[in-house]
């Protein structure tokens, strides 16, 4: 009950955020907290919840950009009418990727995702159909409403907030129901899971398609808004490594964890941006690898899970010491 | 004959672990399996659950032979086991673990909260059902293995070493359990290392000694044997043998 009361008051501020502050520059920042929300999300799933680290999930990202950009180039289409095809796409790699590293222990899983994403940035580097190396732009003038092309980041703000809501009720939906108990179960030991007959590389697979589907419109989104994207936009490691920060230091395999994680990096990286300029980008890795450093280092399982349980330390729970008499 | 295998070999490299053992067990049975550290009993039985696939042999489970199946494939058959080292979901709470095993025959999570309730109340943890696994001891965990196994309904129950660290009482009561466990009709196999445990539990007994098979029977026949006496009871027997215990293990 209280929960809720919490969560709907959290909603209301997010709605009203972009009507109180409406200086362009708080509307995009808003917009991309949004957009980055939603790719960190559908990263939880698979690296937060199942536990199995995608380190190159830009790959993902990118088809659902690229595919925007070029079926409009090509075909003229709208670019969000290209998600089914991003998403496909990317399930197909995701597939691809994770039936032969999945059975292995992790650390193979997350050094194929890096190697697949760097080839892919490679090989569409050199493909004149998706622009090589200059890029693929969307359209310049909207010709219809559905091109979504606007000039205030109001209306992506909220079609972002929208998409959001759906990841974040897709996550809660799994996480109550047995997949969820079976990722979690996966990670925490895939041994004794297996013990019990879960199919761990069955799940583990189903989480990674999912998450990659739903990345996949983040790049669509993020394409959308931009209307532009270039091998390194689209498919650079900078953003594989935003994705999975934003998740771990919210709080991986928490719902709302990646949502908290983008809320507190995208204004940093934004005003570091605006102060340093281009200079900012050598300096966003030395930040990122310092907030890796200090993740692992002091907060595991993210700034949610250790506000949550300063939480729950201040309610009465059951003692240690019930706890080793009954067992 | 609800499992059975049949000369099953492990080995690991040119290290024979498992030679040629056998052993068949019908609905209701408890079979032990004995031998000092090392015999290569924990060996032998991740070969009937899956986790290791045998070198040569054949394993039988309700007619059909499941030698290469994976651990998932035997437990959707009714094979559940314990670890020697516990392997709990540390994160997860009691009941979480619990609903894992039950989740096997139902995607209801409401029901599979109800069976892990059930199963929680039998053996004894309903109380600390919303403790976190990783705030339990060795015996909590032990149970709590046993707890999971349970729940995914299975036809036989293969627990490795379950009382291992366990205090004298709490050997009692663990023992206590498999019995009430045994009264429901399920099949069991049993990896013990301490004697008077598998002498309390079981009808038929397997010792092991070197990855051999050398000496089967009842407890009574296999703790009177000489060879048995000789490989396995070792310093101890003269002990227990000083004091009447190898020929009246009652
Ligand atoms: N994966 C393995 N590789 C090599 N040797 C192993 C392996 N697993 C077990 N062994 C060896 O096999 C022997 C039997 O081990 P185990 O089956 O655990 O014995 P027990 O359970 O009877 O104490 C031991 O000598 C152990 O070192
Ligand atoms: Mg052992």
């Amino acid at each position: 009950m209280k929960r809720s009361v919490w969560l709907l008051l959290i909603l209301a501020l997010v709605i009203v955020y972009p009507l109180l502050f409406t200086t362009p520059f708080l509307q995009r920042l808003g917009a991309l907290v949004l957009l980055y929300a939603i790719a960190a999300s559908a990263w939880n799933i698979v690296g937060g919840y199942a536990g199995q680290v995608s380190v190159g999930h830009v790959v993902f990202f990118g088809c659902g950009a690229y595919a925007s950009m070029a079926f409009f180039t090509h075909f003229g289409w709208p670019p969000i009418a290209a998600v089914p095809v991003g998403m496909a796409a990317s399930v197909g790699i995701a597939a691809l990727i994770g039936v032969p590293t999945l059975r292995l222990s992790g650390h193979y899983f997350s050094m194929a995702t890096i190697a697949v994403a760097e080839l892919a940035r490679l090989i569409v580097t050199n493909v004149e159909a998706l622009g090589a190396a200059v890029g693929l732009s969307g359209p310049v003038m909207p010709r219809t409403v559905f091109d979504l092309s606007f000039t205030s980041a109001l209306p992506y703000y909220y079609l972002f907030l929208a998409v959001l809501l759906v990841v974040l009720g897709l996550t809660y939906w799994m996480e109550n129901s047995r997949i969820g108990f079976y990722l979690r179960a996966i990670k925490d030991n895939e041994r004794a899971a297996r013990s019990l007959g879960v199919q761990a590389g069955r799940y583990k697979l189903y989480a990674y398609m999912i998450s990659a589907g739903l990345t996949s419109v983040a790049g669509t989104l993020y394409a959308t808004m931009y209307g532009f994207i270039d091998p390194e936009s689209g498919l650079g490691i900078l953003t594989s490594v935003k994705i999975l920060i934003m998740a771990a230091l919210g709080g991986a395999g928490l719902l709302f964890g990646p949502l908290v994680g983008a809320a507190i990096l995208v204004p940093l990286e934004e005003i570091s941006n605006n102060l340093l300029g281009g200079k900012g980008a050598g300096l966003t890795f030395v930040v990122y690898g310092a907030i890796i450093m200090i993740i692992a280092r002091f907060y595991p399982s993210g700034l949610l899970k250790l506000l949550l349980d300063r939480m729950a330390a201040a309610k009465p729970a059951p003692s240690d010491k019930q706890v080793r008499d009954v067992a | 004959m609800l499992l059975e295998a049949i000369d099953v070999t492990k080995t690991f490299g040119a290290l024979t672990v498992v030679n040629t053992v056998s052993v068949s067990l019908n609905k209701g049975d408890i079979l032990g399996l004995i031998g000092p550290n090392g015999a290569g009993k924990s060996t032998f039985f991740n070969c009937l659950t899956g986790d290791l696939m045998p070198t040569s042999g054949r394993v039988i489970l309700n007619g059909e032979d499941v030698s290469m199946m994976t651990p998932e494939q035997r437990a959707v058959r009714g094979l559940a086991r314990s670890f020697q080292v516990p392997q709990t979901f540390e994160t997860m709470s009691v009941l979480e673990n619990v609903m894992i095993g039950a989740f096997l025959r139902t995607s209801d999570p409401a029901r599979a909260r109800r069976r892990a309730y059930e199963v929680l109340d039998l053996v004894g943890l309903v109380d600390v059902a919303s403790a976190v696994a990783g705030s339990l001891g060795t015996p909590g965990r032990k149970r709590l293995e046993i707890a999971r196994a349970l729940a995914t309904d299975p036809e036989i129950l293969l627990l490795d070493e379950a009382m291992a660290g366990l205090t004298a009482t709490e050997v009692r009561q663990a023992i206590e359990l498999v019995r009430k466990i045994h009264q429901t009709g399920m099949t069991l196999v049993i990896v013990e290392h301490i004697m008077e445990v598998i002498i309390s539990l079981a009808q038929q007994v397997i010792v092991f000694h070197q990855g051999h098979q050398i000496a089967r029977g009842t407890p009574q026949e296999v703790t009177r044997d000489p060879a048995v006496v000789t490989a396995y009871l070792g310093k101890r027997a003269a002990a227990n043998a000083a004091r009447g215990f190898a020929g009246d293990p009652a």
